[in-house]
C-alpha cells in the first residue's frame, strides 16, 4: 500500500485563556490526541459540532499552527515551522478554502488579480502565461473573464467562494483543506459548490480534508469520515458504512438527526446535557454526561480508538471487539 | 450600485467626482493649492531676497508700490519674507507629518505582527507620548541639542506618531482576525507583502485622515516654537518667527505681525476643513 | 476593583520612569553632562568633583540608577545662571503660573461645556453652527496670535489693559482670556460630540418615549453619561496646569514656570529644564491617575469589575 499523503499522529493543541491582566488562567484543550491518515486522491470528512476542535485540527494539518505535541507529516516529510520560508513555499502544494469567502478576499483587489496572486507569490511563469492561467482557472470554476474584473463585494456568495477555490487551485496543489466551505452559502448554492469540488477533485486528482458540521454535505463528498467530539476522534471509517451503521452513541445521535433518503426513519436520538465546552471537559470519556449508555467506567477512563473492522474504528468502552459493534447489552454486562 | 455597469461603478467610486462638495471645502482646497504654489515658487515670485534690507524704508506701511505688505524694522520686505516663511513652515510641516506617519505606521505594524513584548513596548511608548504635552518634550530636546533645521524636522516628526501607530495596529489586528490577511498569508505570501500590498492600502484612507488632523497641529507647534525663538533660527524665517519679531513693533507696525499670523490661521483652518470633510466621507467611525 | 487601581498605579509609575529615562538618555546623548550642567567656563576641579559626585566615571547602568536615586532625593542640579537649586527656582514660579492657569481652567469649563451642551441639544440649528464656528476659530488660531491680537486691540489701540508684566490684577486679564478661549473651543467641540453620541443612544430615546420630560432626560441620563469621556479631557487640562501656559507667558512676559522654561532652554540651563520636565510629568501622571480613579467611580461598568484591565 502506498504511503498516505497526509499523516497526522496524536496531535494535541491547548490554548491558555487569561481573563484580564491579572485574571485566572485556564487551559483550553482544543485538540486532544487526534490521529488519522489521508491517502492520495481521497477525501476525508471531519465532522463535529462547534467546540469539537475540527477547525483547529484543519489548521494544524496545514501547518498554520503547530501542535503542542504529536506530528503532522505531508508526503512523508515533517511539516516545516509555520511562517518559515520552507513553509511558505510549501503552500504551493496545499491550500485552504475558508468558511467566509468575503473575508478571505481583499476587498480592494479585483477577483482576477487575487486569483493570480499565488502565481505572483511563487513566481510561476511570466506575465503572459499568468494571465492565461488566470482565465483558465476562472473558467474551471465557472466564472467568466468579466466577473474576474469585479470586486469581491460585487459578486454573490457562491461566486466569491468559486473565486476562492480558483485561487486555491492556482499553483496546482496536491492537497486542499476545506473548512466549512459552504456553511455560509444558501442551500441551493451549496449543492453547486459541492458538485464543483467533486468535479475538480476527479479532474485534478486532489486530496481533501473536508471539515463540516453538516452531515449531508460531508457524505456527498467524502470517502472516509472521522467524527470528532471535544477534541478527540470518536469514530472513523468508510463514509457509506459509517452513515449506514453508526456505532458510537454520538455518531448515532448525529446521523439520526440528519434526514437521508432511503433510510428507515428510526427514532430520533435526542442528546441531553450541556453542549460540549472545551474549557470544561468532563472527566473520563468526554461524551459521558450526554450518553444514555454511560456507566461507571465512562466517568473514569477515556476510551481509545479501537479497530473493529478493516478501516473502521470506534472509541467507546462498550465496543464489543468480537462482533465489531457497540451495544447497550455490553453495558448491562459491565454494570 | 449593483445595477450600474462596471465602468459606471468604478467612476462612482472615485471620490473626486463626487457631485456635492461644500463651498467651504472648495475654498480651503484653493487656498492650500495657492500656498503650495507659493512654497514651491518662492524663489521666483518673491520680489526681494529674504534678508535684503532697505534701511531708508523701515517700517513702511503696506500698500506702497515697492513693498506691497510693508517692511519690517530692518527694512526687509514683509511680502518676500512671508513667501519664504511659508516655504519653510510648509517644508517642516510636510516633512514632519510624513515622518511621523511612516514611523507610526511601521511601529503599529510591528506591534500587530509580533504581539507580545514588542507590542507592549510600543503601546507603552504610545501612552507616554500621548500623556506628555509635546511642547514640553520638544523644549527639553531643543535645550539639550540646540535648534538646527534637520533636528527640528526630526523632532516634529515625532509628533503624533502614536495616533498612526494605534490605528495601524488596530486595523492590522482586525485584518488578521477578519481573515483576508490570514488567507493571504496562507497562500505563502511573505509578511511584508501582506502588510504593504494588502493591509496598508486598506487602511490608507484612515491614515490619510489622521494626517490631515496632525498637519495643522504641526504647523501650530512649529510656529509656537519659532515664536519663542527656539524653532527655526535666523537667517531662515518661518511664520512663527515673523510673529515673534513683530512683537516689539506691535504698536508701531502691526502689519508685520498680521501678515504671517493670518497666513497661519487660514492655512490651519483650510487643512482642518478639508480634514473634517474627508473624515466624514471616508470614515465616519473616526471621532 | 483593586486590580483595576493596581494596574493604573503601576502604569503611572512606569510613565514617570519612562520620563526620567528619557531625560537621562537625552542628557547623555547631548554631550558630557558635567560640562553641560556646570557650564563650559567651570574650572576643571569643579568638573572633576561633579563627575565624581555624580559618578560619571561609573558604568552607564550604574549612572542610570544613581540618576534615579538623585531624582528621588530631589537633587535636580543647580541653575547655571545664578547657582540656586533648580527646584527652588521652579517652585517660586509655580504660584504665578497657577494664577493664570486656574482661572483659565474655570473659564474653559464655564464657557466650553455649556456651549458644547447647547450645541448638541440644538443640533443643526443656528446656535449649533455658531458655536462650532467659534470653536473652530478658537483652536485654529494659535495662542500667541490670539494673545498678540488681544494686546493689539486692548492694550495698543484702546489702551484699556496693560500689555505685559505682572504688576496688577489687570495684567492677568488678557493672558487668562487667551488661555481660556483656546481651551474652551476644544472643550466645546468635545462636549458636543460626547453629548451627541449619548443622545443617539437607545436608552435616551426610551426614556423620552416613556414620557419623561426632556429636561429630566438630559439631566439624569444624557449629562452623566456624557460626563465620563469629558472627564478625560478635563483631566488632561488639569494636568497641563503647569505646562499649558508656556507660550502665553512669553507673549505677556508673565514670570511663571513657562517663561522660566523658555529662558532656560534658550540658555541651555539644563538643570532647570530637567526640573520642569519632571514636574510636568509628575503633574500629568497624577492627574491621569485621578481621572482613572474618578472613572472607576463614575462608570458603573468599571465598578463591578466587568472590565478588569483587558486592553
Amino acid at each position: 500500500m502506498t504511503a498516505p499523503l497526509v499523516k497526522v499522529d496524536a496531535i494535541v493543541r491547548s490554548y491558555r485563556m487569561r481573563s484580564g491582566m491579572f485574571g485566572r488562567v485556564t487551559d483550553l484543550r482544543a485538540v486532544d490526541g487526534v490521529s488519522f491518515d489521508i491517502r492520495r486522491g481521497e477525501t476525508l470528512g471531519l465532522v463535529g459540532e462547534s467546540g469539537s476542535g475540527k477547525s483547529t485540527t484543519g489548521r494544524m494539518v496545514l501547518g498554520l499552527e503547530a501542535p503542542d505535541s504529536g506530528s503532522v507529516a505531508f508526503d512523508q516529510a515533517a511539516m516545516p515551522t509555520t511562517g518559515s520560508a520552507a513553509w511558505r513555499s510549501q503552500r504551493a502544494r496545499m491550500q485552504m478554502i475558508f468558511q467566509d469567502p468575503l473575508s478571505a478576499l481583499d476587498r480592494r483587489w479585483p477577483i482576477a488579480r487575487q486569483v493570480r496572486e499565488p502565481l505572483d507569490i511563487h513566481a510561476i511563469g511570466d506575465a503572459a502565461s499568468r494571465a492565461v492561467r488566470t482565465d483558465e482557472l476562472l473558467r474551471s470554476v465557472g466564472l467568466s473573464h468579466d466577473q474576474g474584473l469585479r470586486y469581491p463585494h460585487e459578486l454573490s456568495g457562491g461566486q466569491r467562494q468559486r473565486a476562492v477555490i480558483a485561487r486555491a487551485l492556482a499553483t496546482r496543489p496536491d492537497f486542499l483543506v476545506c473548512d466549512e466551505p459552504v456553511s455560509a452559502l444558501d442551500v441551493s448554492i451549496q449543492a453547486q459548490v459541492i458538485n464543483l469540488l467533486v468535479d475538480l477533485q476527479a479532474e485534478l486528482g486532489l486530496t481533501m480534508l473536508f471539515i463540516s458540521h453538516d452531515l449531508r454535505v460531508v457524505r456527498q463528498i467524502s470517502r472516509r469520515v472521522a467524527v470528532m467530539y471535544l477534541g478527540r476522534i470518536v469514530e472513523l471509517g468508510d463514509a457509506d458504512h459509517l452513515f449506514a451503521a453508526p456505532q458510537h452513541p454520538y455518531t448515532r445521535a448525529l446521523v439520526s438527526a440528519s434526514p437521508a433518503p432511503g433510510r428507515r426513519s428510526t427514532e430520533r436520538i435526542v442528546l441531553t446535557g450541556d453542549p460540549p465546552n472545551p474549557a470544561a471537559r468532563p472527566a473520563g470519556c468526554a461524551f459521558h454526561p450526554r450518553c444514555s449508555h454511560a456507566f461507571a467506567r465512562c466517568r473514569l477512563e477515556s476510551p481509545t480508538l479501537v479497530e473493529i473492522a478493516p478501516d473502521r474504528s470506534v472509541a467507546c468502552h462498550l465496543t464489543d471487539t468480537d462482533t465489531g459493534t457497540v451495544s447497550a447489552a455490553a453495558s448491562e454486562a459491565a454494570a | 450600485m449593483a445595477d450600474l455597469s462596471l465602468p459606471q461603478q468604478r467612476a462612482a467610486r472615485r471620490r473626486l467626482s463626487l457631485p456635492k462638495i461644500p463651498t467651504a471645502v472648495v475654498v480651503a482646497v484653493v487656498w492650500i493649492l495657492a500656498i503650495l504654489v507659493v512654497a514651491l515658487l518662492a524663489d521666483q515670485i518673491a520680489p526681494y531676497s529674504l534678508t535684503r534690507m532697505d534701511l531708508k524704508n523701515r517700517l513702511s506701511m503696506p500698500g506702497n508700490a515697492a513693498h506691497w505688505l510693508g517692511t519690517d524694522e530692518l527694512g526687509r520686505d514683509v511680502l518676500s519674507r512671508l513667501l519664504f516663511s511659508i516655504r519653510i513652515s510648509l517644508l517642516i510641516a510636510f516633512g514632519a507629518t510624513a515622518i511621523s506617519a511612516v514611523l507610526g505606521t511601521l511601529l503599529g505594524f510591528l506591534a500587530a505582527h509580533f504581539r507580545g513584548l514588542i507590542e507592549q513596548i510600543v503601546l507603552m511608548l504610545a501612552d507616554f507620548q500621548a500623556s506628555m504635552p509635546f511642547l514640553i518634550l520638544a523644549l527639553a530636546v531643543l535645550a539639550f541639542f540646540g535648534s538646527s533645521l534637520q533636528l527640528l524636522v526630526c523632532l516634529m516628526g515625532l509628533y503624533g506618531w502614536e495616533r498612526y501607530a494605534r490605528i495601524a495596529r488596530g486595523l492590522a489586528i482586525s485584518a488578521a482576525a477578519q481573515g483576508y490577511a490570514g488567507a493571504i498569508r496562507q497562500l505563502g505570501a511573505t509578511p511584508s507583502r501582506i502588510y504593504f500590498r494588502h493591509i496598508l492600502p486598506n487602511i490608507a484612507s484612515t491614515l490619510i485622515v489622521s494626517m490631515t488632523l496632525v498637519f495643522p497641529e504641526v504647523i501650530l507647534l512649529e510656529s509656537g516654537l519659532s515664536f519663542l525663538g527656539l524653532g527655526v533660527q535666523p537667517p531662515m524665517t518661518s511664520l512663527g518667527n515673523m510673529v515673534g519679531y513683530a512683537r516689539e513693533y506691535l504698536g508701531r507696525a502691526p502689519w508685520i505681525m498680521l501678515a504671517p499670523a493670518t497666513t497661519i490661521v487660514l492655512t490651519t483652518l483650510a487643512v482642518s476643513i478639508i480634514g473634517d470633510w474627508l473624515r466624514d466621507k471616508l470614515d465616519p467611525t473616526l471621532k | 476593583m483593586l486590580r483595576f487601581f493596581a494596574v493604573r498605579i503601576v502604569r503611572a509609575m512606569l510613565t514617570i520612569a519612562l520620563v526620567v529615562t528619557f531625560a537621562f538618555v537625552v542628557l547623555r546623548l547631548s554631550g558630557d553632562p558635567a560640562l553641560i550642567i556646570m557650564g563650559p567656563e567651570a574650572p576643571p576641579e569643579v568638573i572633576a568633583a561633579f563627575r565624581k559626585a555624580w559618578g560619571l566615571d561609573d558604568p552607564i547602568w550604574m549612572q542610570y540608577l544613581d540618576y534615579f536615586g538623585a531624582i528621588a532625593r530631589g537633587e535636580l542640579g543647580r541653575s547655571m545662571r545664578d547657582g540656586r537649586p533648580a527646584i527652588q527656582l521652579v517652585a517660586e514660579r509655580i504660584p504665578a503660573t497657577l494664577a493664570l492657569t486656574i482661572p483659565a481652567l474655570l473659564l474653559k469649563l464655564g464657557i466650553g461645556i455649556p456651549a458644547g451642551i447647547l450645541a448638541a441639544l440644538h443640533r443643526g440649528s443656528v446656535i449649533d453652527r455658531a458655536v462650532m464656528a467659534a470653536a473652530v476659530a478658537g483652536f485654529t488660531v494659535p495662542s500667541f496670535v490670539l494673545g498678540l491680537v488681544l494686546v493689539l486691540v486692548f492694550a495698543v489701540q484702546l489702551g484699556w489693559l496693560p500689555s505685559g508684566g505682572q504688576d496688577s490684577w489687570r495684567h492677568a486679564i488678557l493672558p487668562i482670556i487667551t488661555l481660556g478661549i483656546g481651551g474652551a473651543a476644544v472643550l466645546a467641540r468635545f462636549t458636543r460630540s460626547a453629548m451627541l453620541e449619548v443622545l443617539g443612544q437607545p436608552y435616551v430615546r426610551t426614556a423620552s418615549a416613556k414620557g419623561v420630560a426632556w429636561r429630566a432626560v438630559v439631566a439624569r441620563h444624557a449629562l452623566p453619561n456624557a460626563a465620563i469621556p469629558t472627564v478625560t479631557i478635563i483631566g488632561f487640562m488639569v494636568g497641563t496646569l503647569i505646562a499649558g501656559a508656556v507660550v502665553v507667558e512669553s507673549v505677556f512676559s508673565w514670570p511663571g514656570v513657562g517663561r522660566l522654561l523658555v529662558v532656560a532652554v534658550a540658555n541651555r540651563d539644563l538643570a532647570v529644564v530637567q526640573c520642569v520636565l519632571l514636574l510636568v510629568a509628575a503633574t500629568m501622571v497624577a492627574s491621569n491617575l485621578a481621572v482613572d480613579f474618578l472613572y472607576g467611580f463614575l462608570d458603573p461598568r468599571l465598578r463591578t469589575g466587568a472590565q478588569a484591565g483587558a486592553h
